[in-house]
């Protein structure tokens, strides 16, 4: 009797040991899973924030660098304003005669909201690409433009053109994220020569009719961004 | 003719501009031309155009404004002439386009003729101004005992804020009650701020104003103003008591401990108490008065009697030819007696023995005033000349020599003589005779020297002396003895020659009567010797009727013997 029992005490006792181990061993085995699980988890989960930042910062981001560059350009012209020929006033070209005038936007309000988020984007693109052109052009001729303030209108056309790269690549960005639809650019070719005139006052006028072009065309896209921000970012009424 | 003619001509023309002048100063002309003042867009959605028309000739003009718009064929005309007021156009959301161009006239007219103004043009994003905010409300808050002022307001009238179309960006400006100067802030597109860095107790005025996209601004919001309040102030107040009343006891009560310092020194800092010794008094001590101190250090101690051997001087004996020789002048400086005892023989034969320590001992003698008047008498007296100089006693062969130079006692006489006797002692010494012997060598606490005497048995040629052994009793020199010494007188047995004396012997007996002090043996003797003839155990004292020889006085030996 006593044998039995203690050989089926032997047997309980090895068999505990035994489970005990079984089940250290899978516990082990689990904590490496869970450990290695939650890592890649973690590595994924930081991928995926890093890469994923929302359309409402970038178009934030684009909309801050598109109200610096209005507030240049609206600058530059009333700086080139201050001295200006009174005659220019007469002889000036009409703004129709814009290069970007051909570009179909919209006028008002109500027809800006109607407008759908690509296109309002691809009009913001299409606008600044078509002014890479004549910024060169203009940066080209500010140096024997006969304006007091000649320096400072140099200095100002070259952070217009900074500015106007580093949005255009944003822009290109933020198409990238929303769709093929936003890809679609317009090209508006600049047809006005590489001089923008022989005599002073065709100089200044012509240098004068440009950037109030330019100015018209960034407050658009300004606006056009503006409202794709406000549209993006509903959960924050702070945006628009 | 022609002159005629051409001068009609001039009259002509003349005579019609004064009649055209005249014509006009009747106030019935065309209208004067207006002017275009300018446009606003507040919104961005719709603009006003306001002229100023010109004169109106008198007539009823009306004035009608007229448009060309880039992308839109045709003159056309304004809209709306009365939404806002006289002399200008309103053009509705319908009417107004934005990134093109405007060709504005306004064309005056009445029954006289049309006058145009000036083309105006412009563009719509040119023109924005918006309106000024709205509700300004200027709040006094207060945070963790810091006041600001909060400002709080609301976009101008009629502005999309909900499509994004507009931004609006504000601007505000404070204004402190007393000072001119306006500080600016800029809030951006929030519609409140909290300005942090105010004053209390001064009050401030804040105006608003804002802008769309890069227009221009808008006109300043009426100026709002409020109090800020004057808490500090209280709290000092409030403070500055607190402290007062506080300080009112605590002035008191170090007044207090000012007055009563000694109290609380006491209290504080008992005093250490200084070291103490029992029967010690410090101020005695200071004070230093020698007797005092030292009856207070001794402390009962009871010292023995002074000299008791004082009281015990005994009579000492002057022996000599002529009678008892009384030395007043000794007898002062005596303080030993000299004491014979009954025993004593008293050999003049006996030679004494060198001459040099005994003058030695002599010397120290004299120095010491111990007399042995007495015996040196007594020797003078026995020698009857020879005596005359003093003679040392021969050492005796035995033990002490210093007994018997303490015997050897300086009288008064002069030391030379002493000395010229020491030189002289070798033949005189033949005729002292006494010994001194110790007998007594038993302990008994002899303070003083304990001369024994013993008779001279024999003498054997010059230098041997034979002594008598038994019990002779020796005595002691009293100031050992404290208690009664028997004194006793032993009687001349016999005298023999002219040298000898042979003494009785006798028992101890005390005579108190004989221990008296100074010179008065004789009182002694006159107490005594009532029986000179009593043989035997009777004391005797002989006195003075000894011829050549007074009394002796014997002192028994102790009972120790």
């Amino acid at each position: 009797m006593e044998a039995k029992w203690t050989k089926r005490m032997k047997k309980r006792t090895r068999k505990r040991s035994d489970d005990q181990q079984i089940r250290s061993k899978r516990k082990a085995m689990a904590h490496r899973r869970t450990s290695g699980s939650k890592l890649l988890m973690t590595v994924l989960y930081m991928v995926a924030s890093c890469s994923a930042v929302p359309i409402s910062d970038l178009l934030d981001r684009a909309s801050q660098g598109s109200d610096k560059l209005h507030s240049l350009s609206t600058t530059l012209t009333q700086v080139l304003d201050s001295h200006f020929p009174p005659i220019g006033r007469v002889i000036t070209p009409r703004p129709s005669t814009c290069h970007t005038s051909s570009l179909h936007t919209p006028n008002d309000k109500a027809q800006a909201l109607q407008v759908s988020e690509s296109d309002l984007l691809s009009l913001a693109r299409s606008l600044l690409a078509a002014w890479v052109d004549p910024l060169v052009v203009l940066s080209a001729s500010v140096n024997t433009l006969p304006h007091p303030a000649q320096s400072s209108i140099s200095n100002k056309i070259q952070e217009l053109q900074q500015h106007s790269k580093s949005l255009g690549d944003g822009l290109d960005i933020i198409s990238g994220k929303m769709g093929p639809a936003a890809q679609a650019i317009s090209t508006l070719p600049y047809r006005g020569g590489n001089d923008i005139g022989q005599d002073k006052i065709s100089k200044l006028i012509n240098f004068h009719f440009l950037m109030s072009c330019f100015r018209r065309d960034s407050h658009k896209i300004d606006s056009f961004l503006k409202v794709l921000r406000c549209r993006a970012a509903k959960m924050q009424p702070e945006m628009c | 003719m022609t002159v005629c003619t051409r001068m009609r001509g001039h009259l002509g023309l003349a005579l019609l501009l004064l009649l055209s002048a005249a014509v006009e100063s009747n106030s019935m002309s065309p209208p004067g031309k207006p002017v275009l003042l300018g446009c606003r867009s507040p919104e961005k959605e719709t603009f006003t155009c306001w002229w100023e028309p010109g004169s109106d000739g008198g007539l009823k003009t009306t004035h009608r404004l007229f448009y060309e718009r880039e992308r839109l064929e045709g003159k056309h005309e304004c809209p709306d002439y009365r939404s806002a007021g006289r002399n200008s156009c309103f053009f509705d959301r319908d009417h107004t386009s934005i990134w093109v161009d405007y060709h504005l006239t306004v064309v005056a007219s009445n029954e006289l003729g049309n006058t145009t103004s000036d083309i105006f043009k412009m563009d719509v994003m040119e023109i924005v101004k918006p309106n000024t905010p709205e509700n300004v409300t200027l709040l006094v808050m207060k945070r963790e005992d810091n006041l600001y002022l909060h400002v709080r307001w609301e976009p101008p009238y009629n502005t999309d804020t909900k499509s994004g179309w507009v931004t609006i960006k504000y601007e505000l400006r404070v204004k402190q009650e007393k000072s001119n100067e306006w500080k600016e802030y800029t809030s951006g597109t929030e519609t409140h701020i909290n300005l942090y860095n105010i004053n209390p107790g001064t009050l401030y005025a804040v105006q608003v104003r804002c802008r769309l996209d890069h227009g221009s601004w808008s006109e300043w919001s009426n100026s709002t103003s409020v109090n800020t309040p004057d808490y500090p102030h209280n709290e000092k107040l409030f403070w500055i008591l607190v402290s007062m009343l506080s300080a009112v006891p605590f002035i008191t009560a170090m007044c207090i401990l000012v007055m009563k310092r000694k109290n609380v020194k006491q209290y504080l800092l008992p005093p250490v108490p200084g070291p103490k010794i029992r029967g010690v008094d410090v101020q005695l001590l200071k004070r230093g008065r020698s007797e005092d101190v030292i009856n207070a250090l001794i402390i009962n101690q009871s010292f023995p009697p002074m000299v008791a051997w004082k009281d015990q001087i005994e009579e000492y004996l002057i022996v000599s030819d002529d009678g008892l020789l009384l030395d007043p002048s000794s007898s002062q400086k005596r303080k030993k007696s000299l004491i014979i005892p009954a025993g004593f023989h008293l050999d003049l034969g006996i030679q004494c023995k060198e001459p040099t320590p005994v003058q030695r001992d002599l010397q120290k003698a004299e120095e010491r005033k111990n007399e042995m008047d007495n015996f040196v008498k007594a020797n003078t007296s026995l020698t009857e000349g020879n005596l005359s100089d003093m003679e040392p006693p021969q050492p005796p062969t035995q033990k002490q020599l210093f007994p018997i130079a303490s015997f050897v006692k300086t009288t008064d006489q002069s030391p030379s003589k002493h000395n010229s006797a020491a030189e002289n002692t070798v033949k005189p010494l033949a005729n002292c005779g006494y010994v001194d012997i110790q007998r007594h060598e038993n302990a008994k606490e002899v303070d003083v020297i304990e001369v024994d005497y013993s008779r001279v048995k024999e003498v054997s040629g010059d230098n041997i002396l034979i002594l008598q052994r038994g019990n002779i009793p020796g005595y002691m020199d009293i100031q050992r003895q404290k208690e009664n010494i028997p004194e006793d007188y032993s009687r001349v047995k016999e005298v023999d020659g002219d040298n000898k004396v042979l003494l009785q012997r006798q028992n101890a007996s005390t005579d108190s009567s004989c221990r008296e002090k100074g010179n008065h043996y004789t009182d002694c003797t006159n107490q005594k010797l009532r029986n000179p003839h009593v043989t035997g155990p009777s004391k005797v004292g002989v006195c003075t009727e000894l011829i050549g020889s007074g009394y002796v006085d014997t002192i028994p030996a102790p009972p120790l013997m």
